[in-house]
């Protein structure tokens, strides 16, 4: 029997099943394209990659944007789909605002009230998705456009400038600092490098740990594999639909949140962006659409691709507009890919009928018990 | 000798590391019945897609009456006169009976659908199948057995030479097999051939002229005459080896065990009334009843996905209130392996670690909620060993396996749960003689270990042979219980008897 083989030797077959999936996986294909693009922009334009001018800010915008992707990703996991992330990201950063500009909190409380907030908008979203079982594309859009009026509203009542400006102790030092500005024994850190960086990545390795380890992120994938199997295997399923929902709400809070420290204000347009972005990141890493599979890398190298591309292409000169066009035919390619890979995977592959099996609890079979 | 409808010579097909077909022969005459008989994974399913355009083979000819053909899509087999019903339902489910039936030739008028012929086509084929359904009913409003039906009735709207039938009665009631029956040998008349899959070989005897067995992908029995082979000699074909018969383990239920589930006059939201029944430790209960009889529904009732309006359910002798399948395992200890093993029992996407794993992760999850993965690995590998199914690795997607392995994997996630109460539900639909017996002696082994097990089946012999106790259920109400003897004939006797009195008050 296959699965009896000697531990050893069925170990090393699986890590060579791994290592060829690995090269063969989307993501290695995006590292691939992000490296042949970096060394053909770093060719073209020597200057292109110098220093805190052109690097420090496209690494901030990979960061924020990761985090959109992830926000994203979480609710792609169970199968649905946020369309309010942008609407979810500015009402959150506007409690984070309302928090230093009227209530003079210092930072950190102020940004973990934005993430409060932003973590109950997309509860309550993922409890009438679960209470109501209308479709969540319906639900999220519904509630980007409650959120798309209420925020703009909100900011004209409380502040003049429809903006909130306080900066308490450490905003600047989070939005806009870099590595240089850390500085250890006489030794500081590369200017290349912003300091947004760390706390980005401590939520990429939260969230690739929750799905990698942990009881919940299993629970969730199974939700979102096939939701009435999950509720028969005993998971709760409607709590889960409600955390995800959550968890991504908080995420595009904290997203709205790190765009406005680096741009310097609270503003109702943040997170206008957002949208679009937060599905290219998740698709062209891999993650399906169907819900039941994801790729945290995948989304950070996605959306790494995307702001890539941006990036070059400003540097060429081509404007907005050329842009926009090359991101649609990518997702475009994408998505096709993603359509290709479901197919791929759900063609039942006929297994091998192998050597009749030999235990003795199959060694004798007689049909129907009409005679016994 | 006539010229054969169909004629399939030398067929290869490869997939990577296995041949599914291996110099398939197979030749269907007019007005002959077919049997295609071989275990779960012998390649019959893959043989009929073949015949039908749906996988295309690496070698091998088809004739159709006497023509080479070569089928690139399944319209072109329809178009050829070849219909099929396969094993997975094949419908829009969006739309109506009428829509779905005329699918393949949508009548025009003008380029536009002409809904009068439509109705009047989707009625006649219905008609043919004496099926009491509207033609504008929505195909999602209907019951899977009826889908099944309205698929076979699809196969009879174009002008059918060859019907291709994989696994018909595999899910419908016996009256239901019954208009089918009446309908194949219809067409038999005019001059069709029927090809038919089954592991029922009750049936096949029944109804079949002739016959063909597959092994591991290779033609062992080729269009021999069923009435030459005996059900034995059958048997050890498909099998490859000679098998002893039966053995029905001695067993005995402690009766003086208090029972763990129990039901008192237990009414329904899903319409049972005056149910009371007991499963002791050990004891196997099987409940049996028609196709609609209202058994998976109170299995549901007992998980709480239906609400008990009157009545009382204890566990443990305690009165219980159970809410959702999660309550049932960690409040109860009460396990529930689906009938519908596909769509409910199995991810089909996901990996056989995550499906076994599912009901454990409270358990073996430590401080935060992490799961260490390496426990988890070890003891999916206990149930894979324990339950023999045949797996390449646990990183291989469930929906991957032949259907009598996910089934294995279906409860071996439940077993997994370490549950006290376990309800089985229709446990060997589909599945194959070896593979069905392994199920038996694995329910059989559960009991002994002190399992109280609820089986719910429709297979009367299957019930004969497992339960203890057979509790009838008909038309939501219980009818009564038979004490098992073991004696097939008077049991059985004793179980319609039970079913028709109450039909008849």
């Amino acid at each position: 029997m296959t699965h009896a083989a000697s531990p050893a030797g069925a170990e090393k077959r699986r890590q060579g099943i791994n290592f060829r999936r690995y090269l063969t996986s989307p993501q290695s294909f995006l590292v691939l394209i992000i490296l042949v693009l970096v060394g053909v922009i770093g060719a073209a334009k020597p200057n292109a990659f110098n220093g805190a001018f052109v690097v420090a800010p496209l690494l901030t915008s990979i960061a924020i944007f990761t985090i959109v992707g992830l926000a994203q990703m979480m609710v792609l996991s169970i199968g649905q789909m946020n369309i309010a992330v942008g609407n979810m990201a500015a009402f959150g950063a506007m409690f984070t605002g309302m928090a230093f500009d009227l209530w003079d909190m210092p930072f950190l409380v102020g940004l973990l009230v934005g993430l409060v907030a932003g973590s109950i908008i997309g509860g309550l979203t993922g409890w009438i998705i679960a209470r109501t079982g209308v479709n969540s594309f319906i639900v999220t859009l519904a509630m980007s456009f409650a959120l798309l009026g209420l925020v703009p509203t909100v900011y004209s009542m409380l502040s003049p400038g429809s903006a909130f400006t306080s900066k308490p102790d450490g905003m600047e030092f989070l939005g806009r600092g870099t590595f240089l500005d850390v500085c250890m024994v006489g030794y500081c850190g590369p200017a290349a490098i912003p300091v947004m960086v760390v706390p980005v990545l401590i939520v990429v390795l939260f969230v690739g740990g929750l799905y990698a380890r942990t009881k919940l992120g299993r629970e969730i994938l199974l939700t979102g594999a096939n939701i009435k199997a999950a509720e028969l295997s005993a998971i709760p399923t409607n709590k889960r639909v409600v955390l995800v929902h959550a968890i991504s709400g908080a995420l595009a809070a904290f997203a709205g949140i790190l765009l406005a420290t680096s741009t310097g204000s609270f503003t109702p347009a943040i997170g206008n962006e957002f949208m679009l972005q937060s599905f290219l990141g998740p698709i062209l890493g891999g993650t399906l659409l169907a819900g039941g599979y994801i790729s945290v890398t995948g989304t950070f190298l996605g959306i790494t691709l995307a702001l890539l591309i941006r990036r070059g292409l400003e540097l060429f000169g081509a404007g907005v507009e050329m842009l926009n066009i090359f991101l649609g035919l990518i997702l475009l390619v994408a998505l096709s890919a993603e359509r290709i890979r479901t197919v791929r995977r759900r063609r039942p592959v006929e297994v091998p009928a192998e050597t009749p099996p030999d235990t003795p609890s199959e060694k004798e079979a007689i049909p129907s018990g009409a005679s016994a | 000798m006539s010229t054969p409808i169909l004629q399939a010579r030398n067929v290869t097909k490869s997939y990577p590391g296995v041949k599914a077909l291996d110099n398939v022969n197979l030749t269907l005459m007019p007005g002959e019945i077919h049997a295609l008989l071989g275990e779960n994974g012998a390649g019959k399913s893959t043989l009929i897609k073949y015949l039908t355009g749906v996988h295309q083979a690496d070698s091998g000819t088809l004739l159709i009456g006497g023509e080479e053909r070569n089928f690139a899509n399944p319209s072109d087999s329809t178009a050829a006169g070849v219909g099929v019903v396969h094993q997975e339902r094949n419908v829009i489910r969006e739309f109506t009976v009428a829509e779905n039936i005329v699918l393949s030739r949508t009548p025009k008028k003008c380029g536009f659908i002409d809904w009068k012929k439509v109705n009047s086509e989707a009625a006649r084929c219905l008609a043919l199948m004496d099926l009491d359904i509207d033609p504008g009913t929505p195909i999602s409003s209907l019951s899977s057995a009826q889908i099944q039906l309205v698929e076979i009735a699809r196969a009879l709207y174009t002008e059918t030479k060859v019907l291709l039938l994989d696994e018909p009665t595999a899910s419908i009631s016996d009256a239901e097999a019954a208009k089918l029956f009446k309908v194949i040998h219809r067409l038999k008349a005019d001059g069709a051939a029927i090809l038919f899959v089954s592991h029922k070989l009750d049936e096949v005897y029944a109804h079949c002229d002739t016959v063909s067995v597959l092994r591991d992908g290779k033609t062992v029995l080729s269009d021999a005459a069923l009435a030459d082979h005996p059900q034995d000699e059958i048997v050890n074909v498909m099998v490859g080896r000679s098998l002893a018969s039966l053995v029905t383990p001695e067993r005995t239920v402690d009766s003086t065990q208090e029972p763990v589930l129990e039901l008192r006059n237990v009414t329904t939201t899903a319409g049972h009334g005056g149910i009371s029944l007991q499963v002791r430790p050990g004891e196997i209960l099987g409940l049996y009843g028609l196709v609609g009889a209202g058994r998976t529904e109170l299995a549901h009732a007992i998980l709480g996905r239906e609400r008990i309006t009157e009545g009382e359910l204890l566990v443990n002798g305690h009165t219980a209130k159970i809410r959702s399948v999660r309550d049932a395992l960690h409040e109860h200890g009460i396990g529930y392996v689906t009938e519908s093993r596909k769509e409910e029992g199995v991810f089909l996407d996901q990996n056989i670690t995550r499906n076994v794993a599912a009901t454990t992760w409270g358990k073996l999850a430590g401080p935060l909620g992490v799961v260490g993965a390496g426990r988890e690995r070890e003891l999916v590998a206990k149930y894979i060993d324990e339950l023999s199914i045949k797996v390449s690795s646990q990183d291989q997607l469930a929906g991957q396996l032949s259907g009598g392995n996910q089934q294995k994997v279906s409860l071996a996630k439940w077993l997994a749960a370490d549950p006290r109460i376990l309800i089985i539900d229709e446990p060997t639909i589909g599945i194959d003689v070896r593979t069905k017996r392994s199920f038996y002696e694995l329910i059989w082994g559960l009991a002994e270990k002190g399992l109280a097990i609820l089986l719910i089946s429709s297979d009367l012999a299957e019930m004969i042979t497992l339960a203890d106790r057979i509790v009838v259920m008909d038309s939501f109400t219980l009818a009564g219980t038979v004490d098992n003897t073991h004696h097939y004939d008077t049991m059985s006797q004793d179980v319609i008897r039970l079913i028709h009195a109450k039909a008849l008050v």
